[in-house]
């Protein structure tokens, strides 16, 4: 390591045997020198090698490299893909002049050098070099220069950069102990990034553990959330600002929804509906794969607050696109990393499996739902309807023993019963299970009166009477649901009415009755609605009536009109 | 006289409909039965001119009980009392081969009128009802439509004829064993055995011998 030149005496010849005296002894010191040297480069490498934790390395780094070479500032650059300065950890600069500077090296100018050429720079001087350039205000006076690249694999990590060497300049032998410290520097990188990388798996499969615990869990609030549960652990562990779990606003729309969302600014954007195209959500919604913000700023969305890096992971379930797991970071953050991607795409899938399984929840507890309403349903047929039946038929045969009037009272109640049998018969149809193509009327007439029922301050009552489903087809079945709309939204906006009823019945014609007990139909009778009703029965040599209730109040709308011939021909 | 003949499961049911046929002049109660299995021994026995049956029994299907008996008996009308609705007990009646139905009301529709008519040999279901039954029955894309087979529709068009099953083993050359079991077929599969709603189609006498 020393070089000949140096070790070259021109003074005055002497005795040989001092000359070799003293040639010996200073040789014996240069090995000293030189084993000290040697043996802080060991001690260097080892306080870097211990540390795992990647910060810790890189500034033991630094400080070893300082130490080594008795340099004033030391720093480490480390390096974007872009070849900017990604990071710039240094030492030997007091805090109050770091504040002074209008801002960190980015690797312009020497340090740049350093990084394009790949090999170490050594100089004496900074001042005299020509790539010097890019110094910030308020910058320290530099003298002497050396760079050394960190490479960890074969890709350049980044630069060791010491300047203001102590003892006057930077030798040969500082440039090999620095280059020797990289080298180590390099592989201590690399472990720091494995034990980094590991932890971080472990962290995540804990935390997908907690996922899957919640999407299992009995508890039905719980795996409700268990959305939410994926966005705060995904928030945590690749260390985004905001998440946001995005799904279409219904099945086969084209607009997006954020359906849940986490983080800083979580309360403006929850709910927010937006058009996907133009954003990285849209672009990941409709490529179907990983897509990240390349600039760290969408611009895609006037998010607020604005956001930095984004990235968008496809939710899919049974090949079938769900939604999108949108991550955010601040604004100034660094990028997604590979890792980060990798992580966010298995809480993407986490996610779609809380959606499926949240769909199959909802579809289970509607077979639930339809189950109880056959049970009802069964109950109240075979059951109460027999019960009251009998009674009824019992009541009437004791009406025939009694004379005038218990008889009549008795057989008002008798009527009562049936009329309570007729709408059991209603709410058992109603509980029934539709069939899956075509609507029956009395369904539809049931949807009208429930639709515009809610207006009303007693949900009406319907009854049905002949086979409505079987003979009222097509264009009467129209007429009729029209009629039932039409009459029903008249009691609605105009009648007040406490009670009513609509009915429809089938023999020979089909006629449908509303009567409500309301203030009656003065005035309402002209609209262009029941006169639409009026042409619609006219058309089919029917009749519609509008009229004062049986019991003197409210309004009585009839509706009839003739089946046609060919009812049963077809369908 | 008309004779009838009851088959409902809840004696208080049957009760109330004997005193009311009872207190008629022109009409008697022969027989009651309350289970399948009892009813067409007893009808054999009794040869009555209508049966009244309520098509949800305990020990099973009142179509086909009903079928049974017209096959058996083609001179005995059958007169379905369900307590389903218009539409339900439209479907029953038509597969059931019945002459029409009656409703559990107690004084909505006369139910003496129609054990009159139907004992005088009058068809109660109304004109294209048992058509339309048919076409809804066949429509692959209709609402209680499965697809059925060649034999099976052909075998439904027979019933909405109002054959019997021994008729239409023979215009099919079919074993009547073979008819029934196509009936069965029929209904499991407009699931009428497993539904609620099917299970009460009644059905009752039908026309031609």
């Amino acid at each position: 390591m020393v070089s000949e030149e140096i070790l070259a005496f021109p003074d005055e010849p002497r005795s040989e045997l001092e000359r070799t005296i003293e040639e010996l002894v200073e040789r014996a010191q240069r090995v000293l020198a030189t084993q000290g040297r040697l043996r802080s480069l060991l001690r260097a490498s080892r306080a870097v090698v211990q540390q795992l934790d990647i910060e810790t390395v890189l500034e033991r780094i630094v400080e070893a490299a300082v130490e080594l070479v008795d340099a004033e500032y030391g720093a480490l650059g480390v390096i974007a893909p872009d070849g900017h300065l990604e990071r710039f950890i240094h030492i030997g600069m007091p805090e109050s002049e770091v504040r002074l500077m209008a801002h960190l090296p980015e690797g312009h100018g020497l340090l740049g050098a350093v990084v394009e050429e790949g090999r170490p720079i050594r100089l004496d001087r900074i001042e005299g070099d020509p790539r010097s350039a890019g110094f910030p205000a308020h910058h320290p006076h530099m003298d002497g220069f050396l760079g050394v690249p960190v490479r960890v694999r074969d890709q350049v990590f980044g630069n060791l950069y010491l300047t203001n060497p102590r003892r006057g300049a930077f030798t040969q032998e500082d440039e090999e102990l620095v280059t020797s410290l990289a080298a180590t520097a390099g592989i201590a990188i690399e472990n720091a990034r494995l034990y980094d990388e590991s932890r971080r798996r472990q962290r995540w499969s804990a935390a997908l553990a907690e996922v899957t615990a919640a999407l299992l869990s009995e508890d039905a609030e719980e795996s409700v959330d268990s959305l939410g549960v994926v966005a705060d652990r995904v928030a945590a562990l690749v260390d985004a600002s905001l998440v946001c779990l995005v799904t279409p606003l219904e099945d086969g729309a084209e607009l997006l929804r954020v359906g849940v969302a986490r983080g800083e600014g979580a309360e403006q954007v929850l709910g927010r509906v937006f058009e996907p195209h133009g954003t990285i959500v849209g672009q990941a919604w409709e490529l179907g794969r990983a897509v990240a913000s390349e600039t760290g700023s969408p611009a895609d969305l006037d998010w607020v607050p604005a956001l930095g890096p984004v990235v968008g992971v496809p939710l899919t379930g049974f090949g079938q696109r769900l939604g999108v797991l949108a991550l955010a970071r601040p604004v100034g953050a660094p990028r997604f990393s590979d890792a980060d991607l990798d992580m966010a795409s298995e809480f993407a899938s986490q996610a779609s499996v809380a959606i499926e399984l949240a769909r199959a929840r909802a579809d289970s507890s509607q077979l639930q739902l339809v189950e109880d309403r056959s049970r009802i349903a069964r109950d109240l047929h075979d059951r109460v309807i027999q019960r009251l039946f009998a009674a009824g038929l019992t009541l009437q045969g004791i009406a025939g023993t009694l004379r005038a009037p218990a008889q009549e009272r008795v057989l008002e109640q008798v009527d009562a019963i049936d009329t309570a049998i007729s709408e059991i018969r209603t709410a058992v149809f109603a509980l029934t299970t539709r069939g899956p193509a075509r609507a029956s009327l009395r369904h539809r007439v049931l949807d009208v009166v429930s639709e515009l029922g809610e207006a009303l301050p007693s949900p009406p009552r319907v009854t049905f009477s002949g086979p409505v489903d079987l003979l009222v087809r097509d264009g009467l079945a129209e007429d009729v649901v029209a009629v039932v709309r039409e009459s029903l939204s008249n009691v609605a906006r105009h009648a007040r009415a406490q009670h009513c009823e609509v009915d429809v019945a089938v023999d020979d014609a089909v006629v449908v009755t509303i009567t409500d007990d309301g203030v009656g139909a003065h005035g309402s009778t002209r609209s262009s609605g029941t006169a639409n009703l009026a042409v619609r029965a006219r058309e089919r040599g029917g009749t519609y009536e509008i009229g004062t209730g049986a019991s003197g109040r409210g309004t009585r709308v009839r509706w009839s009109a003739p089946l046609p011939p060919a009812a049963g021909g077809g369908t | 006289m008309t004779r009838v003949f009851l088959v409902d499961d809840h004696e208080v049911v049957r009760r109330g409909i004997a005193g009311i046929i009872d207190a008629e002049p022109d009409l008697e109660v022969v027989g009651e039965a309350a289970t399948v299995r009892q009813t067409l021994p007893r009808v054999h026995a009794t040869r009555p001119d209508v049966v009244v049956l309520d098509v949800r029994l305990p020990d099973g299907n009142g179509v086909d009980l009903c079928r049974a008996i017209r096959s058996e008996l083609p001179e005995v009308q059958c007169l379905m009392l369900t307590a389903h609705d218009d539409d339900q007990a439209s479907y029953g009646a038509v597969l059931a081969g019945a002459a029409g139905y009656v409703l559990k009301d107690i004084r909505g529709q006369s139910l003496l009128e129609s054990i009159r008519r139907v004992a005088r040999g009058e068809k109660l279901l109304r004109q294209g009802v048992s058509a339309q039954v048919v076409a809804d029955l066949s429509a692959p894309s209709g609402a209680p439509a499965p697809d059925l087979t060649l034999r099976e529709r052909q075998v439904l068009e027979l019933i909405a004829e109002g054959l019997t099953n021994r008729q239409i083993g023979e215009r099919l050359d079919l074993a009547e064993k073979t008819v029934k079991n196509y009936v069965s077929g029929l209904l499991a599969k407009l699931g009428m055995e497993r539904r609620t709603q099917a299970a009460v189609y009644g059905a009752s006498a039908d026309r031609r011998p």
